[in-house]
């Protein structure tokens, strides 16, 4: 062990539904230690009802600024932008259906 | 348990006293490679594993106590080194990583046959026990099978540490097998549901072709014919004595004081 290692990324589910949240990492040589493991790291308190063990040079990482963060207001592209209550009351009216006090946006 | 004549509950409290000290000791010797295993992440499954068999201790010393009125912190911590009762593997230090290895997968296996019985033992509160132990004791006998094979694998230094380890520990491997003196009296009850002996079998019967498929060095014949005395329990080392002194120093420093 020691060169051979690799890093293994560990995503955990507290409850079967929720999503895959990111726990943190750990180095093994093969992913039948990594998964050893990650159970130690992250399931040994019966926190975890799902672990998934990734190594982490199968992750395609994308961290560009040029496309992540453009410089230019985007904030019309956010459904936030838009504010659609008054016209979703007016569909409402028109088809009929009866008043939910659903709040639309 | 009062419906438990007195032999029955001796021979049982025996039982239960054998087991828990297996847990307890071993526990104690594997604990120490905390801070020193081969990696970082080793470290930390060896000390989770070795927490384990301290947590099925207590619980087996706790039913030991219910039985027979005793407090389970005097039994665990209380005796002097000569009246523990743990099988003589446990009798060695931890030496080298090759044979903390070796005796872990000699004792998972052991361990897990034992269970695997006592899961449909007629005492209720003990085969509760186990079928609870065992879920914890399946990554046990994976984790160290694993172990087993790498270090086989692993080239000269490794596979030879091993092979050594593995040929001394055999004849003290099998006094986790060793008679009791009140058997007889728990398999009349079905409070154990198969003879020692028969559990001795099964227990070969996993480990030597393991052993064999990874080339590694199996008990001859003979050695596999010979029941284990029944002197296996109750032979204690230098090496035990040491450990006993190191895993009592906290509690005589201030006997009976409540932490």
């Amino acid at each position: 062990m020691g060169s051979k290692d690799r890093v293994w990324e560990v995503f955990s589910q507290e409850a079967e539904g929720d999503p895959m949240v990111h726990g943190g990492s750990v180095r093994a040589p093969d992913e039948e230690l990594a998964t050893h493991y990650a159970r130690e790291f992250y399931g040994r308190r019966q926190e975890s009802e799902r672990l998934w063990i990734v190594p982490r040079d199968a992750i395609t990482e994308l961290d560009d600024p040029d496309l992540l963060k453009p410089p230019f207001d985007r904030s019309f592209k956010r459904p936030g932008g838009f504010l659609i209550k008054h016209k979703l009351e007016a569909a409402r009216e028109r088809a009929g259906s009866p008043q939910v006090d659903e709040e639309g946006e | 348990m009062s419906e438990l004549d007195r032999e029955t509950r001796d021979a049982l409290a025996e039982l239960l006293l054998a087991m828990a000290d297996d847990e307890f000791v071993l526990g104690f010797w594997d604990s120490e490679w905390t801070g020193i295993a081969p990696i970082l992440e080793e470290d930390v499954a060896m000390s989770s594993v070795s927490q384990d068999e301290i947590g099925h201790a207590k619980a087996l010393y706790e039913l030991l106590a219910e039985l027979t009125g005793e407090d389970p912190d005097q039994i665990a911590f209380g005796r002097p080194a000569d009246a523990y009762r743990h099988a003589a593997l446990m009798n060695h230090a931890r030496t080298d990583w090759a044979f903390s290895i070796a005796r872990r997968f000699l004792y998972e296996n052991a361990d897990a046959v034992r269970l695997e019985s006592l899961d449909g033992s007629s005492h209720q509160p003990l085969a509760g026990l186990a079928a609870k132990m065992r879920r914890e004791e399946t990554y046990h006998l994976l984790h160290f099978d694993l172990w087993l094979r790498r270090l086989a694998e692993g080239g000269s230094d490794s596979r030879g540490r091993l092979a050594e380890a593995l040929e001394m520990l055999w004849p003290d491997a099998q006094a986790v097998f060793a008679p009791l003196a009140g058997e007889a009296r728990l398999l009349a009850a079905r409070i154990l549901p198969d003879s020692l002996e028969t559990l001795r079998a099964r227990w070969l019967d996993r480990v030597v072709p393991r052993l064999e498929q990874l080339g590694l060095p199996v008990p001859s014949p003979t050695q596999r014919a010979a029941a284990p005395p029944s002197e296996a329990r109750t032979r204690r080392t230098p090496d035990f004595e040491w450990l006993h002194g190191e895993f009592t120093m906290v509690a005589r420093s201030d006997a009976g004081a409540t932490w």
